[in-house]
């Protein structure tokens, strides 16, 4: 029995990984700009099918296909937050909501049109395979995933705590109108950070088209765990979405066992209320960025 | 105004349109579906077999009534994946639309609700979607159905299993919390139970579950030899994946209904090896009907020809609902309904769908639906005997 609860344990560490990787870079923009990115699950799909497509038709390898989504998908939110999201970012919330939630309506529609509706797995041969820990057993691919995560985590701590670049994402965070009086160029702040979340969504995809089927619509799922994560974690805070990330895998996980498959996602949305009622600012958010 | 100028239209048309029957005559077959929301791939589905199935009669001149063709015409209704519209959808064909015939909408539940409304108008509908027993144990005369019930499917998976795996005894089984997926679970274990088999396991995970991994280890620790889980092409590509993340083995995995269609397959690459499952019907099966299709191979071509894609059962299941109602029309020799009604009730026909004859209930009784294995990457026909490909392959493995 205890070796059932340790392979649990193993279970939610590594499916928090994988959360933390969907979580981090819409925990970014939310915090920042206070743009909820609806388009952030749809965005993992796409860097999906860009892996499926590249080992496919290319044979690159998914962790290859990382470094190519990364500029691609930089690019895109770059452009997407100064073509479109800028106009209206000053707008309550509700606007830029609907905003990308009418544009998740045309990608979705898009990449059915382009990809079908069918389900693609990227399957990989050989597989990535499992490593045993005496009798426990975990999947590489959700290591890597997990790895994954903790770099970029990493990464992005140290652009927001060391770089000029950062110094200005977070004092815009703080005081927009602050931040422009001292000659930070707010719009362009945004633009950067904005390619930053998209980037973080479109460099998990390649990891997340190795374990999950991919589908256009696949999306919402992602998303739904991306808000319960920031929650958890608390809004804008880097590290936060990665401890949000495993909180939520190993209650989930242990709540499978518990309470049975069919009430884990229950449980994580239950959570998601006792949060915003007990800790409306999450486990490591600040007060005032709630 | 416009709408008592448009009802006046419509009954002068009506009055010409009985004038000229002769020369504009057509069969009008109406089907509701839910072409938008969330059934909608369903609705592709069905509309796939079923345009097929009506460009196969048309192209052969028409469906053979008494001594001429009469062309065939399927009226769509979307009912936006929402019950009572469905049911709206079937009274507004058959009093608006004035079609001859009913296709049911999609699923049992719908199924059922729409029944009520063509048995009120005493019009033929052929069920193409609906396997619960619920649905057909309404004493109704006017429903008939293609698929047999769950237990069908479970049963001779059970017997096979019981006779070619002796040392299967602990069950586990684990089920999506979804209508058709929980029903043919439930009847699993009842089949297991009755062959003495110990279900050691019995859990459902709620629909968009993203991660198995709970289960599955805990259904490691009780290290059954026949695992049954339940879901659609996403659910079990995960779940196969999901297994294999945790070495997980057993003599038998069996898994319904994903490994029905080629998404799932390749989906699972190597992992597909030895999986085995059960549907109504199967490309690979080999029947010689008298239907327009003809046999089971013709059928599979004609729809390759057409959608560039291998038919699954409810792909086949729209088409051969319209291939029997064809042969009920031409035995009837009438479009007369009540007569299309007794020729279906009477039905004892080879199709490419396989055998047809109706229960009294209006269900198919004559339907023996193929057990098959995923092997080397193509399912396999293990049951029943007269249309076998190979033999039960024990062991699923990583």
């Amino acid at each position: 029995m205890p070796l059932l609860y340790l392979q649990i344990l193993a279970n939610g560490l590594v499916l928090g990984g994988l959360y933390a990787c969907i979580a981090s870079g819409f925990s970014l923009v939310w915090g920042v700009q206070n743009v909820i990115n609806i388009l952030h699950g749809s965005f993992i799909v796409l860097g999906a099918y860009l892996a499926y497509f590249a080992y496919l038709q290319a044979g690159i390898h998914p962790f290859l296909s990382i470094l190519i989504a990364i500029p691609v998908f930089y690019a895109i939110g770059y452009g997407l937050q100064r073509m479109m999201i800028n106009r209206i970012i000053a707008a309550p919330v509700l606007l830029t909501l609907t905003l990308t939630f009418g544009l998740d309506l045309m990608l979705q529609n898009g990449m059915i049109l382009a990809f079908t509706a069918d389900f693609k797995k990227l399957v990989l041969d050989p597989p990535l395979g499992t490593i045993a820990l005496g009798e426990m057993v975990l999947p590489v691919d959700r290591l890597a995933a997990m790895v994954l995560a903790l770099a970029l985590t990493a990464m992005l701590y140290l652009i927001l705590s060391r770089s000029r670049i950062g110094r200005a994402i977070v004092a815009v965070r703080m005081d927009r109108e602050a931040a422009a009086l001292m000659g930070v160029n707010v719009p362009r702040i945004y633009a950067i950070t904005f390619g930053l979340g998209v980037m973080m969504a479109g460099a998990s995809g390649p990891l997340l088209a190795m374990i999950f089927p991919i589908s256009p619509l696949g999306g919402p799922a992602y998303l739904g765990k991306a808000f319960v994560i920031c929650v958890l974690g608390g809004l804008g805070s880097v590290p936060g979405a990665m401890v949000g990330g495993l909180v939520l895998g190993v209650v989930e996980s242990f709540g499978a066992l518990w309470f049975g498959p069919e009430h884990a996602i229950t449980l994580s949305f239950t959570l998601l209320i006792l949060m915003l009622l007990l800790r409306p600012h999450g486990l490591l958010g600040r007060k005032g960025y709630e | 105004m416009i709408k008592k100028l448009s009802l006046g239209a419509a009954l002068v048309a009506g009055a010409l349109a009985a004038g000229t029957a002769a020369a504009q005559e057509m069969i009008r077959i109406g089907a509701p579906l839910p072409i938008t929301g969330p059934l909608s791939p369903e609705a592709k589905k069905q509309q796939r077999g079923y345009d097929l199935w009506a460009e196969t009669a048309n192209k052969a001149g028409g469906v053979k009534v008494g001594g001429k063709r009469i062309k065939v015409e399927i009226v769509y209704v979307d009912y936006q994946s929402n019950t009572p519209r469905a049911v709206q959808a079937a009274e507004k064909l058959i009093t608006q639309d004035k079609v001859n015939f009913l296709f049911s909408p999609f699923g049992s539940g719908a199924t059922k609700a729409a029944s009520s409304v063509s048995e009120k108008y005493q019009v033929p509908t052929v069920a193409a979607t609906a396997s619960s027993a619920q649905v057909y144990d309404q004493g109704y005369k006017y429903l008939f159905g293609t698929f047999t019930p769950n237990d069908t499917l479970t049963e001779p998976l059970a017997d096979i299993v019981g006779r070619e795996a002796a040392g299967v005894r602990r069950v586990a089984i684990l089920a999506r919390n979804d209508l058709f997926p929980l029903a043919i679970a439930q009847e699993m274990e009842k089949s297991a139970k009755k062959r003495g088999l110990n279900v050691v396991y019995f859990e459902k995970y709620a629909i968009g579950t993203l991660d198995h991994a709970s289960a599955l280890s805990q259904i490691k620790s009780l290290s059954p030899h026949w695992i049954f889980a339940t879901g659609y092409t996403n659910d079990l590509i995960l779940l196969r994946k999901q297994m294999a993340d945790q070495r997980i083995e057993a003599p038998v995995v069996t898994m319904i209904a994903a490994p029905a269609y080629q998404d799932w397959i390749d989906g699972t690459g190597k992992l597909s090896q030895n999986v085995t499952s059960a549907a109504w019907w199967h490309p690979a099966v080999r029947y010689k009907g008298k239907d327009v299709f003809g046999s089971t191979e013709n059928y599979v071509k004609l729809f390759r020809a057409a959608y560039g894609a291998l038919p699954d059962y409810a792909e086949a299941s729209a088409s051969a609902a319209g291939a029997m109602l064809q042969l009920a029309i031409e035995k009837a020799g009438s479009i007369e309904r009540t007569k299309v009604r007794d020729a279906l009730s009477a039905m004892n026909e080879m199709t490419f769908w396989g055998p047809v004859k109706f229960g009294p209930n209006g269900q198919i009784t004559s339907l023996e639906p193929p057990v098959f294995q995923i092997q080397n990457g193509k399912p396999t026909v293990i049951h029943p005997k007269a249309i076998r490909q190979g033999e039960l392959q024990l062991g699923v493995s990583n």
